[in-house]
């Protein structure tokens, strides 16, 4: 082990460290604005969680499985995944025993530090004749033939993306595709490099066997400086594009998982966390496939990868265009891969238009409303109430108003299990507030949580019972109601299953349940809605189902979408469910209903008609 | 006079036809799906705007087309495009060659349930024209409550100018059926409120005007300019229904005994099973497509195929009829044609 030269330094490195210096401070320039830009309480809730040993595990697990490994990549399709962790991973491994070697073999660095782990082999001479040599050659040889590898999938990906999985990838732009060429050929340059000092410095299987086929050429030593200048050279102009191409999402990312871990939510639509998830955009377009918009070609720009392009141009047109677009179905943010919430980056973003009219719902008296349904608020001696049973609050809201067999067919079913229930809103009601939440109307929308809240604990009831998803998703999120369980019927007719108050009698007919997005993406409910159509009948699945079951494309979220545009949407929903060939698509969202009863060729039905068809009376 | 000529629909229109081609001379050939002869005007009760009774104009209708080769209970199995003709298979095993095809058949009844906001099939107390023209004739619908009728209400436009139930289009005769049937349970149940809802008032034919200006100074119809926002059922099996009345800016809340939905009219799966059978193409509001919709409606882009009547928009019965008539001369004029 001997070094080369005596100074230990050659102008090759100059477009590296310069690069470096760089992207390091610009890193840490942008770290610094963006917890400066968390509201105070979510910047120490985020310096405890740094802390506190459980968040720091977890923070230091999601890093190296997520960014290195790329885990939900490799679930979604193995090659995108090996692509992914060979390059991610591979690069960190030649950096890491890079650092490993200069620090054994080395001694007195100083500024020799900052560029020695990258061009080791053409500073210092190291012998292969021990062990410990030998081992390192070839474990930085393997990891460089891993990151190639993965530099020939992602070569192959651009031309046949289908073979990853990806119908569609993003349109990269100019410094994307600058920074795309320089990363390529960061790594055959490398190659090349040190194949040349192989000879000189030694190497392992793959650069000195590459020196000896190629003696003529790769052992002229004057061909040496100019590879070694284009390897520094690409690395340079790699650092130097970083920042404002798509790459930004390397250093981003390790930011974002433990602010995410720390719990902190999107509160402005540009700073903080939603900074911080649009620079982690990688822009690898799985939100592309994902979007039901884009059966429309045309939106295909106004998916989130769109979206978090433009935030980060500041192309002001085009992000309100984009947000008010958006059906909020959160396809988008449930295969994020490094977890950008396309749908509340939206919200967020709707929250800071200004509108032309803002109503005033505080002057409504909740009094007259709670009237209604104080069944429940008996005198303390009043014997009819009994303890044990359980008092629900059946709030139907303002979409199961318009689809009344719903409300029918869910009192049918409450009064042949027995519950004793009342109506919230028998006689007109307040809107929940998610709508206006949706258009990013928070004060309205407050306003009208607080109004519901009073009513609520106003009626005596320990249960409260929704029809619909887009309502049970704010009484879930935005709603205090302590004492009081806030339950979706889907769930609470499984529940009367499970206990025997309602006896099914299943026959052959094929179901296949279409996920509502507020239930299932938005609550996480997927299984209670099964368990109880599969005993009322066959349950089918739809091709894409659960996490990725495709919107209906009637959703409340889109502020701009016409009918005409739905449509191709609707139908394109309605193709996805028919892969078992149903006889009726059930659903548990009334939006979801009378969107497909207007375009499908079989019966569409909520959850609660089926089990009011097949059902009676059980055990009480 | 050999030449056959196929009529699909014994409809108003398809008899019609059938009755001005026989005067020509010729022996048309009329298939009719179902057991009797009129389509949706034999289920009609009395016509706007002199209260005709449908029977007699069916009845005239039927007994001047007699003579014709009806085939009652008959679909249409096939078609097919021979050189210069068409062999239609019939669904009881005949088949016919014919270079002539007069396409009569007609609309369909929008299907209200597909509103599901006005609860009809849910609610007991919600009914739609055609019941209600059903119940004038044979008294028969357990919906109707004979006695007791204090209010009723008329919703306009159930399934037209309608985007959302996916039809643009004007069915053009509800808006003076609603006038008409309001009248007429006016003078059944003198005593009752009735309501007409309402977004626009087309009184565009023949003594409509004075029939809706009746409607209001002489029977007391209240007609309340905007849409039914929803209806929902009280514990007594009445209906609440709440709209806007957008004249005032005021929310309307009533209660009601009936409520009447004025179903539209859509193209008949029918008629777009024929277009489909013999290649025709389907306009963009989901009806026939015309040669040219101003100045030839009823040649089609076909050779030796033609319409009349509804299968190619919402008509009224007397351009039906005319329409016909004027169908009968071309499909004469074009026989001599082939001559």
């Amino acid at each position: 082990m001997r070094e080369r030269f005596l100074t230990g330094y050659n102008d090759f490195v100059l477009p590296f460290v310069c690069g470096m210096i760089f992207v390091l401070a610009y890193c840490i320039i942008g770290m610094t604005r963006i917890i400066l830009q968390l509201p105070a309480q979510d910047r120490k809730r985020f310096f405890i969680s740094l802390v506190t040993p459980k968040t720091f595990f977890k923070n230091v697990k999601d890093i190296f499985l997520k960014c290195l490994i790329h885990v939900d990549l490799w679930k979604r399709n193995k090659l995108l995944g090996y692509m992914h962790s060979s390059i991610a991973f591979g690069w960190f491994m030649l950096i890491l025993v890079g650092h490993i070697e200069v620090f054994l073999y080395t001694s007195n660095l100083g500024a020799k530090a900052l560029y020695y782990p990258i061009f080791f082999r053409y500073f210092v001479a190291e012998t292969e004749s021990t062990m410990k040599g030998s081992l390192i050659f070839f474990l930085m040889d393997f990891f460089l033939l891993v990151v190639l590898s993965g530099i020939a999938l992602a070569i192959i990906k651009r031309v046949r993306s289908r073979l990853f999985g990806m119908r569609r990838t993003t349109n990269p732009s100019f410094l994307d595709l600058v920074g795309l060429y320089s990363l390529w050929a960061i790594f055959p340059l490398r190659l090349l490099a040190e194949s040349f000092t192989a000879d000189i410095s030694g190497g392992s299987f793959l650069t000195k066997s590459l020196n000896y086929v190629f003696t003529e050429f790769l052992s002229n030593h004057a061909n040496m400086l100019p590879a070694w200048w284009a390897y520094s050279c690409a690395l340079g102009i790699f650092f130097f594009v970083l920042p404002f191409s798509r790459y930004m999402h390397i250093p981003t990312e390790i930011l974002l998982i433990p602010l995410r871990n720390a719990g902190i939510r999107i509160v402005n639509a540009r700073k903080g966390l939603a900074k911080a998830q649009v620079y982690s955009c990688p822009s690898c377009g799985l939100c592309i496939d994902a979007c039901p918009m884009v059966v429309l070609k045309g939106n295909i720009r106004d998916t989130t990868v769109y979206l978090n392009r433009q935030i980060r141009r500041n192309n002001e047109a085009r992000i309100e265009e984009i947000s008010d677009k958006c059906l909020l179905c959160g396809k988008c943010t449930a295969v994020c891969p490094v977890g950008v919430e396309g749908d509340k980056l939206r919200i967020a973003q709707r929250s800071v238009r200004k509108y032309s009219y803002s109503p005033d719902y505080s002057n409504i008296s909740a009094e007259k409303e709670a009237m209604m349904c104080n069944k429940f608020v008996t005198a303390p001696n009043n014997e009819v109430s009994s303890a044990d049973n359980e008092k629900v609050l059946y709030f139907a809201g303002c979409m199961t108003a318009l689809t009344p067999v719903i409300r029918k067919t869910t009192e049918s079913v409450l009064e042949k299990a027995g519950v004793e229930y009342e109506i919230m809103d028998k006689d007109g009601g307040l809107c929940c507030g998610r709508p206006l939440l949706m258009a990013g109307r928070q004060d309205q929308a407050r306003q009208l949580v607080e109004k519901n809240t009073e009513i609520i604990m106003a009626s005596g009831a320990d249960t409260l019972l929704l029809s619909c998803p887009i309502c049970y998703r704010i009484f879930r999120e935005n709603y205090t109601l302590p004492g009081i369980e806030v339950i979706h019927h889907t769930e609470y007719f499984e529940r009367l299953v499970l206990s025997g108050r309602l006896r099914m009698r299943r026959d052959n007919t094929k179901y296949v349940y279409h996920d509502p997005c507020e239930l299932g993406r938005g609550c996480g409910v997927y299984e209670q809605p099964r368990n109880v159509i599969a005993s009322a009948g066959v349950l089918v699945e739809a091709a894409r189902n659960r996490k990725e079951s495709i919107c209906c494309g009637g959703s409340l979220g889109s502020l701009t979408l016409g009918f005409d545009k739905r449509k191709a949407m609707t139908e394109n929903a309605i193709s996805n469910l028919m892969a078992g060939s149903p006889d009726r698509i059930v659903t548990a969202c009334p939006l979801c209903m009378s969107t497909f009863s207007r375009y499908s060729d079989r019966p569409v039905e909520d959850i609660a008609q089926v089990v009011d068809r097949t059902s009676e009376a059980g055990k009480l | 006079m050999k030449e056959n000529i196929v009529i699909i629909g014994g409809g108003i229109a398809g008899l019609e036809a059938a009755a001005q081609l026989l005067s020509l001379g010729y022996k048309p050939i009329i298939i009719e799906k179902s057991d009797h002869l009129g389509g949706h005007v034999a289920e009609w009760n009395c016509l706007f705007p002199d209260m005709t009774p449908a029977r007699d104009i069916v009845s005239s209708l039927a007994a001047r087309s007699a003579d014709a080769n009806i085939f009652l209970n008959t679909e249409i199995s096939f078609v097919n495009k021979l050189k210069d003709s068409y062999n239609i298979m019939l669904s009881n095993g005949i088949s016919i060659i014919t270079k002539i095809i007069l396409v009569t058949t007609g609309f369909s009844v929008f299907d209200a349930a597909k509103k599901e906001e006005y609860g009809y099939g849910v609610y007991d107390q919600v009914i739609t024209n055609r019941d209600l023209e059903h119940w004038f004739n044979t008294g028969e619908d357990k919906r109707v409550n004979d006695c007791g009728m204090n209010a009723v209400g008329f919703v306009h436009c159930v399934g037209s100018r309608d985007e959302k139930a996916r039809n643009p289009q004007c069915s053009k005769v509800c808006c003076i059926t609603a006038v008409k049937q309001a009248i007429e349970l006016k003078q059944k149940f003198p005593d009752a409120m009735v309501y007409c809802f309402y977004m626009d008032l087309r009184m565009f034919g023949k003594k409509y005007e004075d029939f809706y200006i009746s409607a209001q100074r002489d029977y007391g119809v209240r007609f309340i300019r905007g849409r039914v926002s929803e209806v929902s059922e009280n514990i007594d099996g009445r209906v609440i229904v709440k709209a806007e009345d957008t004249l005032s800016g005021k929310p309307v809340k009533v209660t009601l005994d009936l409520l009447v939905l004025m179903a539209g009219m859509v193209c008949s799966p029918d008629s777009t099973r024929v277009a489909n059978m013999a290649r025709l193409p389907v306009d963009s509001d989901g009806f026939l497509k015309s040669e040219d919709n101003v100045a030839d409606i009823i040649s089609s882009p076909k050779e030796g195929v033609f319409y009349a009547g509804a299968c190619t928009g919402p008509k009224t019965v007397p351009e039906t009829l005319a329409e016909a008539r004027a169908a009968a001369l071309k499909v004469h004029l074009y026989i001599k044609g082939l001559e």
